[in-house]
């Protein structure tokens, strides 16, 4: 029983980590938090839903056109709701995620109705395989795995070595410098958004794949992997992962000893952690010098 | 002497604008229409249950299309209030002191009935059949408000019933939802085991919210748990039952009449709720039954983009009690002459369970059917209208 609630708890931690890399690419950059990052991914898999429903594609071209959706939302949002905002400060910029937010989970109940929906997604949570005995490992877990595993690679080479990844962490810098370096930008905020809108509704079609499918369906797990990028360090993408794992396995093991505290155990940790460690548990503190 | 005379025009004017107002407020009625409300969500998280305010809306275009109420057609008001109590509380003023209306019928979601629930009783507009088992509404009893929908604890202590004596089960877990729904069903399901002298094997919580229930189900499985009876929400269900497939775990699951819309459930959960049984407080859709019939064909004509499911049959039973009550009345209507109608409502059957009201209760029943989940979303009929011996509030 140990090691399943091991195996399960990775899993979802694994979810809640690379839903909360989305939210870190974008404050890493821009030292956003991006509160509308759930619900971007919530109509990204809608999307999916209704590519597959409506139209019956098969789930490998409705993933790709869902991806080129997500790219074109992301830029969207940050070209037409945030680059227009005069001389914006960061909270300004909250609030209009907040707004971009509240208008995708409005036209998503106009559009589809609140009705919940199944999402059909490939990697099924009943195909299990007994990896051990007793100890059973289902498609789904064995797709959160390899996909966070490879996003984190995928990542850490962009970051380090192409010319976009590295204008990236200038701009997170020094915005002002990193303009007189000849890095545009504007281009990198609509770049970041792109990439973050992606991996989020990467995960968000795994978190509907568990769940259900409906337009508030994203508003608890953007909380916990908001919780889970705030306990690893905002700022380190391995440490947000870390984090989402850390919260998984904490909650689980809490869940299945004393239920009636698994809700918030994990936020008592983080409130701990943060109190402790305030950058997080795996992001270096900096302190600016005056 | 010009400004002496506008002024007068205008008084006169507010003179009878309050004086048209006010009588609209008192009678809610005139000879020809009797005017009703409800809210309901039919936008936000909790449109889907919007389709009980959708059905009562049947239920008055065939009353109408039959003529009406002793020459009265019923003028029916349905709002949105997004299963919010604020807005629930600035439709229903608008419908009172606006519309004028009669009286109330529905109404989804115990926080939005509570937050109307003294206006309604202070203005004196009858409300009958809330969408919503609170002990709140009805005890103590509120002289103008009619419950239909049986209390949680009741229908718990009769599934737990059904599970020991006819399913045999020795291991019972209960999973609950962490709010007065959940708390209802785990007491009633208690005060049952204690007269077999038995107990749970296992109570597990769960935030309405959460979307993670490995730690739980586990725990389930870890107990021995042969059945596990459920007071919980569509969407914790769902995720219940797929990760209780991810672990190899199959027990027979119960839940409350709240999951009772099989082709909803059996979507959401990818087929996973064949087999769940579940407590119902309206017959089945699927039922051959006269009057069921009668509604089924009048959906086809005045709703056909409507699902003929469970909760749209909901707003059906919810408001036939007050549509008895108001032929009984006669054609001398009155507020006072409908409450004595309602009070002297027994054993008032359609397709719900019999309804009885009195002057002292007006909770108006304590039977659920139990139905089980077919191939298909199909409904089968375990057992009839059964009450609950144990409940003390008929004592």
């Amino acid at each position: 029983m140990i090691g399943q609630l091991i195996i399960e708890g990775l899993a979802i931690g694994a979810c809640y980590g690379l839903f909360g890399v989305a939210v870190a690419i974008i404050y890493k950059t821009s030292e956003v938090v991006n509160f509308g990052q759930g619900e971007m991914g919530m109509i990204s898999t809608f999307i999916a839903y209704h590519i597959l429903i409506q139209y019956q594609f098969p789930f490998w071209l409705a993933f790709i056109i869902t991806m080129i959706f997500a790219i074109l939302l992301g830029m969207f949002i940050e070209f037409f709701l945030l680059r227009p905002a005069k001389d914006p400060t960061v909270l300004g910029l909250i609030i209009i995620t907040l707004g971009a937010e509240m208008m995708l989970m409005s036209l998503v109940g106009w559009k589809w109705g609140a009705e919940q929906k199944d999402f059909a997604f490939p990697l099924s949570v009943r195909d299990t395989h007994e990896i051990l005995p007793g100890l059973k490992l289902n498609e789904w877990t064995m797709g959160v795995f390899i996909l966070t595993a490879l996003i984190m690679v995928l990542l850490y080479l962009f970051f380090r070595y192409s010319n976009l990844g590295v204008a990236m962490r200038a701009t997170q810098q020094n915005q002002n410098a990193a303009k007189i370096m000849g890095i545009k930008v504007e281009r990198v905020f609509s770049f970041t958004w792109a990439m973050s809108s992606v991996i989020g509704a990467v995960a968000a079609m795994f978190f509907a794949a568990r769940s259900v499918l409906d337009p508030t369906y994203m508003m608890e797990p953007f909380m916990r992997a908001f919780a889970a990028a705030v306990l690893g360090g905002l700022t380190s993408i391995p440490g947000v992962v870390l984090g989402g794992i850390s919260l998984g396995l904490i909650e689980n093991f809490f869940g299945y000893a004393w239920p009636h505290w698994k809700p918030i155990v994990a936020f008592v940790v983080i409130i701990l952690v943060l109190t402790l460690k305030p950058s997080g548990l795996f992001a270096k503190h900096y302190v600016k010098k005056v | 002497m010009k400004r002496f005379l506008c002024t007068g025009f205008m008084v006169v004017c507010l003179f009878l604008a309050l004086t048209l107002t006010c009588s609209a407020q008192e009678k809610g009625f005139d000879d020809k229409e009797i005017r009703i409300g409800q809210w309901g969500p039919q936008t936000g998280p909790a449109a889907p249950w919007g389709a009980v305010a959708r059905g009562s809306g049947l239920l008055f275009d065939v009353v109408n299309e039959e003529g009406g109420i002793h020459g009265r057609t019923i003028r029916y008001f349905l709002r949105d209030d997004q299963y919010n109590p604020a807005q629930t509380v600035a439709v229903v003023k608008d419908l009172v002191e606006r519309r004028g209306v009669f009286a109330f019928v529905g109404g989804v979601g115990g926080a939005c009935g509570l937050a109307v629930m003294e206006y309604l009783k202070q203005n004196k507009i009858i409300w009958v059949g809330p969408s919503a088992a609170i002990r709140e509404f009805v005890f103590p009893a509120n002289p103008y408000l009619f419950a239909v929908y049986p209390l949680y604890e009741d229908e718990s202590s009769i599934l737990t019933k059904f599970v020991v004596e006819k399913l045999k089960a020795k291991k019972i877990g209960f999973f609950f939802q962490n709010d007065q729904y959940g708390k209802d069903g785990l007491s009633g399901a208690k005060k049952r085991l204690a007269t077999y002298n038995m107990s749970l094997i296992a109570e597990i919580p769960v935030e309405p919210g959460d979307k993670d229930l490995s730690s739980q189900i586990l725990r389930f499985k870890e107990s021995g748990a042969e059945v596990v009876i459920m007071f919980v929400n569509p969407t914790v269900a769902a995720i219940a039952l797929k990760t209780a497939a991810t672990i190899d775990y199959k027990p027979q699951w119960v839940s409350s009449d709240t999951l009772s819309d099989y082709p909803l459930m059996n979507t959401i959960t990818g087929g996973l709720w064949e087999g769940v049984i579940t407590g119902a407080f309206g017959l089945p859709p699927d039922t051959d039954h006269p009057i069921l019939n009668k509604y089924r064909d009048a959906a086809k004509r005045f709703s056909p983009e409507e699902r003929w499911g469970t909760f749209y049959l909901a707003g059906i039973l919810f408001a036939d009690p007050l549509v008895e009550a108001l032929h009984r009345v006669g054609p001398n209507l009155s507020t006072e002459a409908t409450l004595k109608a309602l009070n002297s409502i027994t054993n008032h059957q359609t397709i719900g369970p019999p309804v009885t009201w009195t002057p002292e209760i007006h909770q108006g029943t304590d039977s659920v059917q139990i139905q089980q989940c077919g191939p298909g979303a199909t409904y089968i009929t375990l057992q009839d209208w059964q009450s609950n011996d144990l409940a003390t509030w008929k004592k």
